[in-house]
């Protein structure tokens, strides 16, 4: 079928592939529209509870600490198979194992338990200026998803001995939460600012910190890069599907050079996806993560564009369900860095030898 | 010495705009006065009016999509952006640089919020085609009582409708009409026709009581029977069904708009039966298309000046606008707004040039010049509906409208089209792309741009259908196309 990797994958991740995009299409395309006009609501949780059944709210955890133990590849196939139907969901997902990764770093069972029983999620917040200084935290966290009340948040704080990592719980003393009426997109889930007033951490990661930071980076960069490639997906799937349907000119517009060109790349780009988040799940550096997500929100950027100018007028409207591709995926774009600041580090890393 | 005679506007239209500056110069003040005071008035309808309220009306218009702002029209009332495109004789405010005026008040009101923006302009996208048909039966009655309206405060508004669920582009060309697949078809019977389908995405269909509609007599040959028609709100068989939840743009409705054995009086047809594609019409795809361009350009403005209020405030005891990277996308974006601008200018000029002309012929202006109550007498408006009357008006506005203008035209329009909403696309990607995961009123202002700004790639044929029309050009005539051989013959065997 037109769209399917050219590159084939082993039968463990076709197999893991072909049962995540069953839950999209079972659990997320039904309800996405719905998801996307409610946070907090039923359905959402319902499909957490499904995803946890099939072990997608502890993927990176150990298995000796209740996690499912697979490696990084394995999420961003679930997480781009997700993606396909539902971004913000898939972004969910991601936020909430990143969150868990690092738990896994300091063996807490307890926590990681706690945190998977779904609801709230965890998340994590990568902007903004947060300290640590005699075990308080101050400053802001803006951009941050999956907040509820109760919801655990995994913050990077500057402390005395450079970059720490410090959970919080939201609605405990010291945690504000300001709720954003109105982000672009990834809307299944509130997204808050988080002002820390002398917050007191659930928890520190001390020593542990830096390789969990970085695992935890590397996890987000790796992750958005994989819900991006299933936006391209997913453009590519509705464009293609309406070329095929929609005349103009005296033919149908797939038979204009200009939407077979836009088509091209949109595959050229899926590929490409594929390959480099591949690629990067290999290598345990950071670099690597950031250049795949990179290339990977930029194609996205490209293919959900010309998917709504494929679709005309119709792409634009609400209901015809281009518009949330084009609005989740400048999302995965302006998270969790900006794009030059993200750069600027990549080169300081490269210099560092790091 | 401009210091002295100019406001603060009109310095800063000169430093943008130096063609206006030069046009000062050259002795057009009167013109140019009037171009300044739309802008004046389009920045104080945006300070006072549409920018305190643009976010809360996009938002409530995702909850409530069929939700209208009647404020906006009763605001645009106060400041008589209902009528620039209405002759001053009809009690209009049509300047001698009509198009360019509606062109640089899009661009402003634009920078503010283009959902409200498009709810005053697509009005004047309706009022346009009966202007340029010279539909003069109708001058005295629709357009003198959307000035009445106006000046009461009470908007009577107008609508074109041109896009068909299943013809969108093709309708934009009378290359692609020719093969599209319509759906509503009008029939001739006696004393009129009778409209029988769908439009769809009508900029202010919802609340427009006037349309101009385009429709085929025949659906198997749309462009020799393209006609526009005059259609009223409470017409019967007439309705209004849907109304989408867009992406952006929100503030002004895309409506459905559905005819069910809607008879339309012969009075009614706008020009000629079968001169839908006509020069009088097909000025409106290049009179809007301009716009769209300034519409894009004031979309990208506004996401610039919310980037550089972004980037000069202090985050973490930085300012972003202190590193050398900001600063020289700020001025890539600057320039990509002064590009956009002469693109748009030269569509607006030419269109002032072109159309200047034409609505200031001697048989217009003697008509004009009548007294009211004898325009308004029923044989003035017989002749004028008649087909000696039409045959007359038309051969005044071919002589003026002349086909290598109106392709020039065409061709002007349709690069700024595409050159700005590109051009707005990537300044408000980029601008959200160096403020990343920010917390701040600046992010949501760019987010909704960046919304906002994808219509303008899509809506008056799209960014595709425009790049073909360009290459209308002859670019033979245009650019040296002869290939120098430096090299002696059998050197590059």
């Amino acid at each position: 079928m037109i769209g399917e990797p050219w590159a084939k994958e082993s039968k463990q991740y076709a197999v893991l592939r072909s049962n995540a995009l069953n839950f999209a299409s079972a659990e997320l395309a039904p309800v996405a529209d719905d998801l996307e006009n409610t946070v907090d609501s039923p359905l959402l949780w319902k499909a957490v509870e499904r995803a946890g059944e099939m072990g997608m709210l502890a993927a990176l955890v150990p298995e000796q600490l209740g996690g499912e133990g697979v490696d990084l590849y394995s999420l961003c196939v679930a997480l781009e198979e997700s993606a396909v139907e539902c971004a913000g969901f898939a972004a969910a997902l991601l936020f909430h194992n990143a969150a868990l990764l690092s738990m896994g770093y300091v063996e807490r069972k307890d926590l990681v338990e706690e945190f998977t029983k779904g609801r709230p999620l965890c998340t994590v917040a990568t902007a903004g200026e947060v300290s640590l200084g005699e075990g308080r935290l101050q400053g802001r966290a803006p951009f941050v998803f999956n907040v509820l009340e109760g919801t655990v948040a995994l913050l990077f704080a500057s402390s005395g001995d450079g970059r720490t990592a410090a959970y919080v719980r939201t609605g405990t003393e010291g945690v504000e939460t300001h709720i954003d009426p109105y982000p672009l997109g990834w809307r299944v889930s509130n997204f808050a600012t988080l002002e820390m007033k002398g917050a007191e951490p659930v928890y520190v990661l001390d020593k542990s910190g830096k390789e969990a930071l970085e695992a935890t980076e590397r996890t987000l960069y790796l992750g958005l890069a994989a819900i991006a490639n299933g936006i391209v997906r997913k453009s590519f799937q509705k464009a293609y599907d309406y070329a095929r349907q929609r005349y103009q000119a005296g033919k149908i517009i797939i038979e204009h050079q200009a939407m077979r060109l836009m088509l091209a790349r949109m595959l050229c780009a899926m590929e490409e996806g594929r390959a480099i988040i591949r690629r990067a799940c290999g290598i345990e550096e950071l670099g690597p993560a950031v250049i795949a997500w990179r290339g990977a929100v930029a194609n996205s950027y490209g293919a959900h564009r010309d998917a709504v100018q494929i679709h005309g007028g119709y792409g634009y409207m609400r209901d015809y369900g281009m518009e949330r591709l084009m609005r989740d995926a400048k999302y995965c774009q302006m998270f969790p860095r900006p794009e030059e600041e993200q750069l600027l580090r990549l080169l300081d890393m490269a210099e560092r030898g790091a | 010495m401009i210091g002295q005679e100019l406001s603060e506007t009109g310095k800063r239209l000169f430093r943008d705009f130096p063609i206006l500056r030069m046009l000062w110069e050259s002795g057009r003040k009167r013109g140019i006065r009037e171009t300044i005071d739309i802008v004046e008035k389009a920045e104080e309808f945006n300070r006072t009016f549409a920018v305190p309220r643009a976010l809360e009306l996009d938002m409530r218009m995702e909850r409530e999509p069929e939700y209208f702002d009647w404020e906006i029209m009763r605001e645009a009332c106060k400041y008589r952006f209902l009528s620039i495109f209405i002759p001053k004789q009809l009690g209009g405010i049509a300047g001698e640089f009509m198009v360019t005026n509606t062109s640089l008040l899009m661009d402003e009101l634009c920078s503010g919020c283009s959902g409200i923006a498009l709810a005053v302009g697509a009005h004047s996208l309706g009022v346009a085609p009966v202007i340029t048909s010279g539909a003069m039966a109708h001058w005295d009655t629709v357009l003198k009582e959307i000035v009445e309206g106006e000046l009461k405060r009470q908007p009577v508004t107008m609508a074109y409708a041109i896009t068909e669920p299943s013809a969108g582009t093709d309708v934009e060309e009378p290359e692609y009409l020719e093969r599209a697949k319509l759906s509503l078809e009008a029939k001739k019977v006696k004393g009129g026709y009778v409209l029988n389908g769908r439009k769809c995405f009508i900029s202010d269909g919802s609340e427009a009581k006037y349309f101009t509609v385009c429709a085929a007599l025949d659906r198997n040959r749309p462009l020799q029977t393209w006609t526009t028609f005059l259609v009223e709100r409470d017409m019967e068989g007439f309705s209004t069904p849907r109304v989408e939840l867009k992406m952006g743009q929100r503030a002004s409705h895309a409506a459905e708009l559905l005819f069910e054995d809607v008879f339309v009086p012969d009075s009614h047809v706008l020009g000629y039966e079968g001169d839908g594609m006509g020069n009088g019409i097909l000025m409106i795809m290049a009179a809007s298309r301009g716009p769209v361009g300034s519409i894009a350009t004031g979309i990208a403005r506004g996401a610039l000046q919310h980037f550089l209020a972004w980037a000069r405030t202090k985050r973490n005891g930085k300012r972003p606008i202190d590193e050398d990277r900001i600063r020289m996308n700020l001025a890539d974006m600057w320039g990509m707004v002064q590009e956009n601008r002469g693109l748009y200018m030269n569509n607006a000029m030419l269109g002032d040039a072109i159309f200047g002309k034409a609505l200031d012929n001697p048989i217009m202006n003697l008509t004009l010049g009548l007294p009211s109550s004898l325009r308004t007498m029923s044989l003035m408006r017989n002749f004028l509906n008649s087909y000696y009357g039409k045959a007359m008006i038309n051969a005044v506005l071919r002589y003026y409208l002349r086909d290598e203008d109106m392709t020039q035209l065409l061709e002007t329009a349709s690069l700024a089209k595409f050159s700005c909403a590109d051009n707005a696309m990537e300044l408000c990607s980029r601008a959200l792309n160096l403020m990343g995961p920010e917390d701040s009123e600046e992010r949501r202002w760019v987010e909704k741009c960046y919304r906002d700004a994808k219509l303008t790639q899509i809506y008056e044929g799209t960014n595709q259908l425009n790049r073909l029309v360009v290459n209308n050009i002859r670019f033979e005539e245009t650019l040296r196309v002869e290939v120098p051989r430096p090299f002696k013959k059998g050197v590059m065997a």
